[in-house]
């Protein structure tokens, strides 16, 4: 099973169930949840259902690409679903067949894993899947995003995509394993995960624990803020200042990484994060309302 | 007795945490309890608990009750009204307040009887009503959708677009009375006769299992690979799990707590064993089974000798392993666990402990008692105070404590913070630090709970101690006192363990001289005034000495007597407990603790001198008691101390006979009142005998 195999049944298997698909959001960001497809797709009312990928830097994470198992930046294939359906357990099962494992082989379980982001005030409860002994899904019911309660509760299914690949082939080296293959006139080339990556994992580790500048990113973070606010409070426009979130989340990280925070410190840079997420959320729902009973209106009219 | 049937209702859901099992399980079985007998009235609800069936799985809570009769037996009840006179008209006749109540309750008046009621002078309207008993099954459709939705869920959610509240989503509700299906929903699922079993089972046979009877329930779930109670299934897991281990000749590194998780996470009971490289065995033994366990929810394997093997032991929720890919798939992500706790650990030892100690400055203890190397700092100098007090190496002891909290800045313990401690151990150990300093820090946690051991080693318990004071009383100089069940610091456990460590190792230090030490140490970062901090700090160890005496098994009696002649020296209050358990029974005591009561209450207003002449005593019987009380002095120890106590009171009885203390004569009175107050004195070396009853 090649990494790019993997991905495509994923996206064929939750499309063929009623998904839209997805994109990366393009700025850096730590989990696929803070994709706004996802941030914003669970709150309110509206259906919706959706899959992607995300890559996923945890800067605290890097090895510089000499730990096989760990990476700075990893990828997630994440699933909303909202309302949660009532076979969304056994629909996940299905994905696992369609991915090519054999249930009646192995060992498939979940144990409890209640997820929690305080940076985006996201709560949720549910478990991790664990299948012949490895973790490869994270399986969450939403109950609170941006401290709001979540209404209908999504349910939101986040897959490893390395994990899986290396637990489907037994490859025991991220590195090793088979991106795709790149077929020319010339003939077939298999192109190695590491070739693909491993010079980005060794720099990017490289950056966030040695040469990142502290001072610039302290700033930074700052100037996001200030930026986020200004464009949720003078304008009402939340997907820009919701980047900026984003962007805080990121240079928190690699603060973090360098041990820039102190413990004290912690939570109340986490908050300053929150506080504009939340205030994007509350933007987004106050836009929604107006959307719908302007189109209510418009209905009556007619 | 009527007929009677069993009832069987299991909820089957999405995995619900194993660690809410049990928890839920009971919970309903004493909200049917009482419904039950809110219903038969058989005046004993606890024989429902006895016969209740409880069956838990990952995916299944479920209670099967045997002989619920079937119906209800009718009920009678009486209704009050109003007074007779204002129901009924001088000429006999209904008043309109009369028939008023009469068609409140729907009888014709003629049925209303006036009689006595308690609590009123005259006799009032009376109805007694006949309720038709119920069938069973009746009360159950209406009782059971509101007994789940009541349950007490820890950490409740929501699903899908529906407000109902569960430990997770319920998906299937099976509930017979006898044979037949009691008809009710819970959020939308309906009450079937059937459920699911196995999800392996499933994926051949895509139709729900039928249960025929509630008696059926295990059998039916068997034969879909489920094993329904929890019980059997921990017996067979420890079973293979002695068997799996005796064939590589080993043994389990036994965890209860373990082997009930797996019990609880399964509803196939299987264990198998896989193999991790060799290599791996040299990371230290704890490391290897915390990460097992932590991480993996595996048993290690020991040799006779206490040597881990390179096996380990874990559960699969499914009865088989053909291909042995569930074996391979744990034994992978082992290796790579493992490869993870190594890097750890040769990273960590690329830098001597010590080069650490800077980065604590930035890891903080509590926001107003400052950073990790701070309080490093107050333990250093509390060592270094109490070391040579009880003979011990200072230099050892200061260097113990300069070195001992180290290790929150290693990547093992940022990886698993339970084996912090242990690990700066280690890693000193292989340092070549001096076994004495290497022991006490790794030990520095212990007692972790009231049934872990002491730190081995004198050094460690010191360690332990010292670490554990400035905890406490730096939290109680900045006001964060433990109140009713709110302790987030765990400073009761804490505390519990200095007072332990005290009386276990013998140590005769004075805890209130701890408890000023440390506040000394304290010093400036206190926010709360001494005074108040020293009272609340007597309180709260003096409850933990309590706690400790009720622990070492004293009787009431001896423990608040004892206690309340002082705590400052708790070697000496041990073996005075001990003295005092030996004359319990003594029927003289009882005597002494009146005499002790009366002494004190007439000495309350009265300040004597120390010494009287006691040629001025002239009664036989004040003379008896001076001279117990010289021999009462002269006791060396606590056994001869106790035994002149014993022989004092029935001397003491007739000198409060015979003897007027308050006299006139000023001389006499002085020395009768100090006689007295002397005789106070020696019984409080032992105990305060007015606590004794």
């Amino acid at each position: 099973m090649h990494v790019q195999e993997l991905i495509l049944r994923l996206q064929r298997y939750w499309a063929d169930r009623g998904c839209l698909v997805g994109q990366p959001y393009d700025i850096e960001k730590g989990a696929g949840t803070m994709n706004p497809l996802t941030f914003f797709g669970a709150l309110g009312p509206k259906p919706w259902n959706v899959g992607y990928v995300e890559p996923s830097r945890r800067p605290g994470d890097g090895r510089y690409g000499e730990n096989p198992f760990r990476l700075y930046k990893h990828h997630q294939f994440q699933v909303i679903l909202k309302p949660s359906p009532a076979k969304v357990q056994e629909m996940y099962i299905e994905s696992l067949e369609a991915m090519g494992i054999d249930l009646r082989q192995h060992d498939l379980r979940f144990e409890e894993d209640n997820w929690e982001s305080p940076t985006l005030g996201a709560w949720g409860v549910g478990w991790q899947v664990v299948l012949d002994g490895m973790e490869i899904t994270q399986f969450t019911y939403f109950q609170q995003v941006a401290g709001l309660d979540c209404r209908p509760v999504s349910a939101e299914l986040t897959y490893g995509i390395e994990r899986i690949c290396m637990f489907l082939t037994g490859i025991d080296n991220i590195f090793d394993l088979t991106w795709g293959d790149v077929k020319t006139d010339q003939g077939v080339f298999p192109v190695k995960y590491g070739e693909v990556r491993h010079r980005e994992e060794f720099e990017l580790s490289a950056y966030s624990f040695e040469h990142a500048n502290l001072d610039l990113h302290w700033m930074l973070f700052t100037e996001y803020e200030k930026e986020g606010w200004r464009m949720v409070k003078d304008h009402g426009h939340f997907l820009s200042a919701y980047d900026q979130a984003l962007k805080m989340s990121h240079t928190f990280n690699v603060l973090d990484a360098r041990g820039a925070v102190s413990t004290t410190e912690r939570p109340g840079i986490i908050k300053r994060v929150r506080d504009l997420a939340s205030a994007c959320a509350r933007a987004y729902l106050e836009h929604e309302t107006q959307k719908t009973s302007a189109e209510n209106t418009q209905e009556v009219g007619r | 007795m009527s007929d009677t049937k069993t009832l069987l209702l299991e909820l089957h859901c999405e995995e619900i945490p194993a660690r809410f099992l049990s928890l839920l399980l009971n919970d309903f079985s004493h909200k049917i309890e009482d419904e039950l007998e809110s219903w038969f009235h058989t005046g004993d609800s606890a024989n429902y608990g006895v016969r209740i069936g409880g069956f838990y799985s990952p995916r299944k809570l479920a209670w099967r009750i045997p002989d619920i009769p079937i119906i209800q037996t009718d009920q009678t009840e009486t209704q009050p009204g109003p007074l007779q006179r204002l129901c009924v008209d001088e000429a006999g006749q209904a008043t309109l307040q009369g028939q008023k109540f009469a068609e409140k309750w729907g009888v014709p008046f003629s049925e209303v009887r006036f009689e006595t009621v308690a609590g009123k002078k005259e006799p009032c309207a009376v109805v007694t009503l006949t309720r038709q008993g119920r069938p069973t099954v009746e009360l159950l459709a209406e009782a059971l959708p509101r007994l789940i939705a009541g349950l007490h869920v820890p950490k409740a959610m929501r699903w899908g677009h529906s407000e109902f509240e569960f430990v997770r989503p319920i998906r299937n509700v099976l509930c017979l009375f006898g044979s037949d299906v009691v008809p009710f929903d819970v959020d939308g699922v309906k009450a079937s006769h059937t459920t699911w079993g196995h999800r392996l089972y499933h994926l051949d046979h895509p139709a729900p299992i039928a249960v025929t009877a509630p008696e059926a329930y295990e059998s039916a779930l068997k034969a879909a690979g489920v094993v329904a109670s929890f019980h059997e299934r921990r017996a067979d897991m420890e079973a293979q799990l002695h068997d799996l281990a005796k064939a590589v000749k080993g043994r389990v590194v036994a965890d209860d707590e373990l082997l009930s998780v797996l019990a609880e996470i399964v509803e196939c009971p299987k264990v198998l064993r896989g193999e991790f490289p060799l290599s791996f065995l040299d990371l230290p033994k704890e490391v290897l089974v915390t990460s097992l366990k932590e991480h993996q929810k595996s048993f290690c394997v020991e040799s006779e000798k206490g040597e881990l093997l390179p096996f380990f032991l874990t559960a699969a929720n499914r009865a088989d392993d053909p291909k042995g890919f569930v074996q391979g798939g744990n034994e992978w992500v082992l290796k790579a666990r493992l490869y993870d706790a190594r890097f750890f650990f040769a990273e960590d030892q690329r830098h001597p402990l010590a080069e650490r100690l800077e980065s604590l400055k930035a890891l903080t203890f509590q926001r107003e008692l400052g950073s990790y190397f701070e309080k490093t700092e107050r333990v250093e100098k509390l060592m270094a105070a109490l070391a040579p007090e009880l003979k011990l190496d200072a230099k050892e002891a200061t260097e113990a404590a300069r070195l001992a909290k180290a290790d929150l800045r290693t990547l093992m313990v940022g990886e698993f913070p339970e084996l912090q401690g242990v690990m700066g151990g280690e890693y000193l150990r292989r340092e070549g630090a001096p076994e004495g300093v290497w022991k006490a820090v790794k030990e520095q946690y212990r007692p972790v709970g009231a049934e872990d051991d002491l730190p081995a080693t004198a050094l460690g318990c010191l360690l332990s101690m010292a670490d554990k004071l400035d905890t406490v009383v730096g939290c109680f100089a900045v006001g964060l006192i433990p109140s009713g069940s709110k302790d987030p610091l765990a400073l009761r456990r804490a505390g519990q363990g200095i007072v332990r460590i005290l009386w276990e190792r013998g140590w005769g230090v004075s805890p209130e001289n701890l408890m000023i030490l440390a506040l000394g140490v304290v010093g400036g970062k206190a926010t709360q005034p001494a005074p108040a901090i020293l009272d609340a700090l007597k309180g709260f160890f003096r409850d933990r000495v309590a706690y400790q005496l009720e622990r070492a098994g004293y009787a009431p009696a001896v423990r608040r007597s004892a206690l309340a002649a002082g705590w400052e020296n708790l070697t000496d209050l041990k073996a005075r407990c001990e003295a005092l358990s030996a004359f319990a029974e003594d029927p003289r005591f009882g005597s002494l603790a009146q005499s002790a009561k009366r002494i004190g209450n007439i000495l309350k207003d009265e300040s004597p001198a120390a010494a009287f002449d006691e040629a001025v005593l002239a009664q036989p019987e004040e003379q008896a008691l001076a001279a117990h009380l010289n021999t009462l002095e002269c006791a060396a120890d606590h056994a001869s101390r106790l035994a002149a106590l014993a022989n004092v009171a029935l001397p003491l009885e007739a000198f409060f006979n015979a003897v007027m203390v308050k006299c006139e004569d000023a001389t006499l009175r002085a020395a009768r009142l100090s006689l007295l107050h002397r005789l106070q004195k020696a019984f409080l070396r032992m105990a305060d005998f007015s606590q004794w009853q």
